[in-house]
């Protein structure tokens, strides 16, 4: 079973290589703590900060709740936003010119300073956190997007209208399949920074819980183990989603890492026929 | 006049002040196979491009089965040097293009693509995607999705001209046996003077600085074609022209 083995071999490196960096960053974590007898209130053992998250789990929980909620709908408007502004872009130029200064601007918009002015239009409500997630996911979205579609092979894009294929057929068959490297890229761009939106939202609008917030309030309460495990928290948050968009781009383009497609058990019957 | 399937009437193209192509009146017999060479920027591939409907005219006639398609897109197949496969794609969904972009591709279009392929050595190939196929192969896959326009005229612009001289050969090969099967009308734009008249009923000669024609050979060569035949005195005496043409008295 040489594929088997080989399979084995794969999941070792993919999942075990990171997880080994990952203890890796706990060990130098304790060693210099304890090596440079670093005060509790400075910095605490990873130990301590994972005990300080697993004691206060029922805390914890609707508010990582409320952070992933914030996170996930920020990133799909951000990234439907981002995908539809860019495939418009790509199509009429007169806009791109247009569009493109006001998108750079932006983005040099301090995320802080958009807060106040959301907050007064929205409340503190999930919103403002998820326009603030939205604003940030958006841009790598769209300057890829744009950046793929005036990039794909125009001997293709001819070969398609010599069969007499539509516009709209070309687009979807060619143009949107040959862009999902750049496209994917620019999701995991955004899939990075949208915890970090969504945490910049709490802390600038949110008037009650909130994982920004209780860690806040660890910290004024020098509780420096909260004030580590919620960042690990919040970091678990950013990784885990990363991870699923980069599941996604895996199974979304196979071509990629296979050379044979993947047999569906739902369309075995097509692939019998005229045997 | 009437067997012509193809008939190009005072075609002319320029871009800006250089003249592409000269007024050119054309006539391909259906179920010819026939070559245009000629150096680059003779305007072969304009000529195709116009054929196609890629390009408009600025004068003439595209005539295809007597209906007027100048400027029209979606009555021939047509294939270039790259493959232009979608790596996205298996090779069976590549073969099946064309009805993927411009119908709905059924089941009686699948099973024909899987029989093509298997006629043509790719029947373990089917389930691959393009990535893992080499480069004659994927020529391959790339003219069986143009046989596959089910379009009686096949454009083809120096399809082979990324191959190395073997696997050129095996190719040309099969593309006549592809040919006899499948009695299509075949245009093939080349520069290698040898593939022309080994492939062709007959040579167009092009020239460029204005692009045109410059001369319309007969091929003598009898079929079916064997490599053999590219010693014999009849070859080599049409060579010995067409070489004179393109390269003028001093080669």
């Amino acid at each position: 079973m040489k594929t088997a083995r080989r399979r084995l071999g794969l999941v070792a490196r993919n999942v075990g290589v990171p997880i080994l960096s990952l203890v890796l960053v706990l060990v130098i974590w304790q060693l210099i703590v304890v090596g440079f007898h670093v005060a509790s209130y400075v910095a605490p053992r990873p130990r301590a900060a994972i005990d300080s998250v697993t004691q206060n789990w029922s805390v914890l929980w609707p508010l990582v709740l409320g952070t992933i909620r914030e996170t996930v709908y920020g990133f799909v408007v951000g990234a439907t936003l981002g995908f539809v502004l860019g495939v418009i872009m790509a199509k009429v130029s007169f806009l791109q010119g247009l569009v493109y200064p006001v998108l750079v601007l932006s983005q040099a918009i301090p995320i802080i300073a958009l807060a106040a002015p959301l907050v007064l239009i929205l409340g503190f409500s999930t919103a403002p956190k998820v326009v603030i997630v939205a604003w940030i996911v958006f841009f790598p979205v769209t300057v890829n997007v744009l950046d793929g579609l005036s990039h794909v092979d125009r001997d293709l894009v001819n070969l398609a209208k010599v069969y007499g294929a539509s516009r709209w057929r070309t687009f979807w068959q060619i143009e949107i399949p040959a862009t999902s490297t750049p496209l994917f890229s620019g999701l995991k761009i955004g899939a990075t920074y949208a915890v970090t939106g969504a945490i910049i939202g709490e802390l600038a609008a949110s008037d009650g819980s909130s994982l920004a917030l209780y860690q806040e309030h660890a910290n004024s309460n020098l509780n420096t183990a909260a004030v580590y495990g919620t960042t690990m928290v919040m970091t678990a948050i950013g990784i885990s989603w990363f991870l699923l968009v980069v599941g996604v781009e895996v199974f979304a383009t196979p071509w990629r890492r296979r050379t044979v497609a993947r047999r569906w058990p739902w369309r075995r019957g097509r692939d019998l026929t005229d045997h | 006049m009437t067997d012509a399937l193809l008939a190009l009437r005072e075609v002319a193209k320029s871009f800006g002040d250089t003249v592409a192509l000269s007024p050119t009146t054309l006539e391909i017999a259906e179920g010819s196979f026939v070559a245009i060479v000629g150096p680059s920027g003779c305007g072969k591939s304009t000529l195709f491009n116009v054929i196609a409907g890629l390009l408009a005219p600025d004068a003439g006639d595209v005539l295809l089965a007597e209906r007027d398609v100048t400027g029209t897109t979606g009555h021939v197949g047509y294939m270039l040097q790259k493959d232009l496969l979608v790596p996205w794609r298996t090779v069976e969904d590549n073969i099946t293009m064309a009805k993927r972009l411009t119908g709905r591709v059924t089941n009686e279009d699948r099973a024909e693509a899987r029989r093509m392929a298997r006629a043509y050595g790719l029947g373990e190939f089917l389930r691959h995607y393009p990535s893992a196929l080499s480069g004659g192969m994927r020529q391959r896959v790339a003219f069986m999705r143009t046989l596959m326009t089910h379009q009686r005229l096949l454009l083809l612009d120096e399809p082979f001209g990324a191959l190395d001289a073997q696997t050129r050969l095996e190719m040309q090969q099969w593309l006549l046996q592809v040919w006899r099967d499948a009695e299509r009308t075949v245009l093939f734009i080349t520069h290698d003077v040898d593939e022309s008249i080994f492939l062709a009923d007959r040579v167009i000669v092009m020239s460029p600085r204005p692009g045109r024609v410059v001369a319309d050979f007969p091929n003598p060569l009898a079929r079916p074609r064997t490599v053999d035949m590219l010693t014999e005195p009849d070859f080599i005496a049409l060579k010995g022209r067409i070489m004179h043409l393109l390269h003028g008295g001093a080669a």
